[in-house]
C-alpha cells in the first residue's frame, strides 16, 4: 500500500513561491491501476516524483509499504553519458540483481541491438522509453510509476508493454500520468483528478474522465 | 526489538556500500573513460604539481631547507593540499550534477560527496606512494620513520577535508555566489595548510596561531612520520578530530535541509 497523508509541496525560486499541492490524500492498494488526470502544470509529474521519493514533500508524509519503481519518464533514472549496457550494469548493482539476467532481459525487450553500446544521450525518446521500461521490468516492483512515457513507443513497443506490463504483471499496482483517455479507460480501475492543488479520487474511471474533460 | 533494529542497520549499511561501489565505478568511467591509462589519471595532477613545484624549489632554495630535502618537503606538502582543493571543487554543485541518480531511492545525497571524495582520497594516496617510491630510487626521499604516524596524519587531514566538503556541497546548492568565492578561499587557505613550513621554523606566537588549523596539525604529524627525529614538530591530535566532527555535523544538517528543497528535473 502507498499512503499519501496531507502532502503539500511548494517550490520557491528567488522571491517567487509556487504552491503545487496543499493537503493531498491518496491511498493506492496492491494491484490498483491509478490514472492521474490533470491539465498541463497541474502537478501530475510532481506527485509521481513525490511518491517515487525523487523529491520530498514540503509537509505531510508518504508511506510506502510495497516496493515502488523509480518514475519512468524521459528524464532521470539513467545517465546520458553512459551507454545502455553501463546503465543496465549500474541498475543491476544498486538493486542487487544479477547483471547477466538484467542484460538478457534488456536486450530482448528493447531490441536495440548494438545501439546499447552507445551513450544514452544519443537515443531518441522512443528508445529511451524502451530502455526505461526494460530496466524497471527487469528489477520487478510491486508498483510502477509511469510518467507520460507509455505512448511514445511504436506499435511493436506498445504490444510488448501490453504483454509484459499489463498481462504478465497484472497483479502489480501502477500509477500512470497520461493524456490518453482510451488508454486510461482500457487499463485503469481508479482515477485521480489533480486540480487547484487538490487530488480527488474516483473509483469510476469513466466518470472521472467526464469530469476531467469538463475542467 | 534491539536485534531487529540492528539487522535493519546492517541491511542499510550493505545497501550503502553497494551504492557507493556502483557510484564509484560510474564516476571513474565518466571521468576518465576506458581509454589509455584510464583511472590512473587521478594520480597525474597531484604528481605534476608536487614534482614541478618541488623541482622549482630545488633550484631556487637549494637542495635542502633546515636540513630537509626540499623536493621531498614540497611534495609531502602538495599532495595533501591537492586533495583538499580537488575535494572542495568537486563538491560544488555535486547534487545538481548527479540529480538524475536521485530517481533511485537507495542513493542518498551524501553518497555523491563520499564517492567523489573517496576517489580523490585514493588518488592522493596512490600519488603519494608512487612519488615516494620514485624519489626514493633517486635518493631524494627518506624511508618513513613512523608509518603509523604518517598514515594517522593523512587520515586526520583527509577527514577534515571531507567534513569541509560536506558543508561546501549543500552551501553551493543554496547560493550560486558561493561558487565564486571558492577559488579565492582555497588559495588564501594555502598559508594555513602547513604546506611551505614547519612550525618549529616559526616564532612561538605564529606557531600558537597556526596550531588552530586542523590542516597544520595533520601536516606536522605526517612530516614527523616521515623524518622522525630529524625534525621537531608540534601537534595536537584532538584539534583535527574535534574540528572534523563539528564540521561534519554542520554539513550533515545542511545536507538534510537542502535535500528537502532539491528540485529534480
Amino acid at each position: 500500500m502507498i499512503i499519501c497523508r496531507d502532502v503539500a509541496k511548494s517550490y520557491s525560486h528567488g522571491r517567487g513561491n509556487k504552491r503545487v499541492f496543499d493537503g493531498v490524500n491518496l491511498t493506492v492498494k496492491r494491484g490498483e491501476r491509478v490514472a492521474l488526470l490533470g491539465r498541463n502544470g497541474a502537478g501530475k509529474s510532481t506527485l509521481i516524483k513525490l511518491i517515487g521519493g525523487v523529491e520530498l514533500p514540503s509537509s505531510g508524509k508518504i508511506i510506502r509499504q510495497m516496493s515502488v519503481s523509480w518514475p519512468l519518464g524521459f528524464a532521470g533514472g539513467f545517465q546520458g553519458s553512459l551507454t545502455g549496457y553501463d546503465n543496465a550494469r549500474f541498475i543491476a548493482r544498486i538493486y542487487q540483481r544479477d547483471y547477466a539476467d538484467v542484460r538478457t532481459f534488456v536486450e530482448e525487450f528493447t531490441e536495440l541491438g548494438s545501439q546499447l553500446k552507445m551513450p544514452v544521450k544519443t537515443y531518441s525518446s522512443g528508445m529511451r522509453a524502451r530502455l526505461a521500461f526494460a530496466l524497471s521490468l527487469s528489477i520487478e516492483f510491486d508498483c510502477y510509476l509511469i510518467d507520460e512515457i507509455i505512448l511514445v513507443g511504436d506499435q511493436n513497443f506498445q504490444r510488448k508493454c501490453q504483454i509484459e506490463m499489463f498481462e504478465k504483471r497484472e497483479d502489480r499496482a501502477m500509477i500512470v500520468a497520461s493524456h490518453s483517455p482510451d488508454f486510461m479507460r482500457q487499463f485503469c480501475n481508479k482515477a485521480v483528478i489533480i486540480d487547484k492543488g487538490k487530488a480527488d479520487t474516483y473509483d469510476d474511471v469513466d466518470l472521472a474522465l467526464n469530469i476531467y474533460s469538463g475542467l | 526489538m534491539a536485534s531487529s533494529s540492528l539487522s535493519k542497520l546492517r541491511a542499510s549499511w550493505a545497501i550503502q556500500v553497494r551504492v557507493i561501489h556502483a557510484l564509484m565505478i560510474r564516476e571513474l568511467i565518466t571521468r576518465f573513460g576506458r581509454d589509455n591509462i584510464g583511472f590512473l589519471w587521478i594520480m597525474a595532477e597531484p604528481l605534476l604539481f608536487a614534482g614541478l613545484v618541488g623541482a622549482l624549489w630545488h633550484f631556487t632554495h637549494g637542495a635542502t631547507e633546515h636540513g630537509i630535502n626540499v623536493i621531498a618537503f614540497v611534495a609531502t606538502g602538495y599532495i595533501p593540499i591537492t586533495l583538499f582543493r580537488h575535494g572542495v571543487s568537486r563538491s560544488v554543485a555535486v547534487f545538481t550534477v548527479n540529480q538524475s541518480l536521485l530517481y533511485h531511492r537507495q542513493i542518498k545525497i551524501v553518497d555523491f560527496i563520499l564517492t567523489r571524495f573517496v576517489i580523490e582520497f585514493l588518488g592522493g594516496m596512490m600519488a603519494y606512494l608512487f612519488m615516494a617510491i620514485v624519489l626514493m630510487i633517486f635518493g631524494q626521499f627518506p624511508m618513513p620513520a613512523d608509518f603509523g604516524l604518517l598514515i594517522a596524519g593523512w587520515f586526520l587531514y583527509s577527514s577534515f577535508c571531507f567534513a569541509i566538503c560536506l558543508i561546501i556541497a549543500p552551501l553551493s546548492e543554496m547560493s550560486e555566489a558561493m561558487e565564486k568565492f571558492i577559488p579565492a578561499t582555497t588559495y588564501i587557505m594555502i598559508p594555513f595548510s602547513g604546506l611551505f613550513y614547519m612550525l618549529s621554523w616559526l616564532t612561538p606566537a605564529a606557531r600558537e596561531f597556526l596550531l588552530l588549523s586542523p590542516f597544520v596539525n595533520g601536516m606536522e604529524m605526517m612530516r614527523k612520520g616521515i623524518w622522525g627525529d630529524q625534525v621537531t614538530v608540534y601537534y595536537n591530535i584532538w584539534n583535527p578530530i574535534i574540528c572534523s566532527a563539528v564540521a561534519a555535523l554542520i554539513g550533515l544538517i545542511l545536507c538534510r535541509r537542502v535535500r528537502r528543497m532539491l528540485t529534480v528535473e
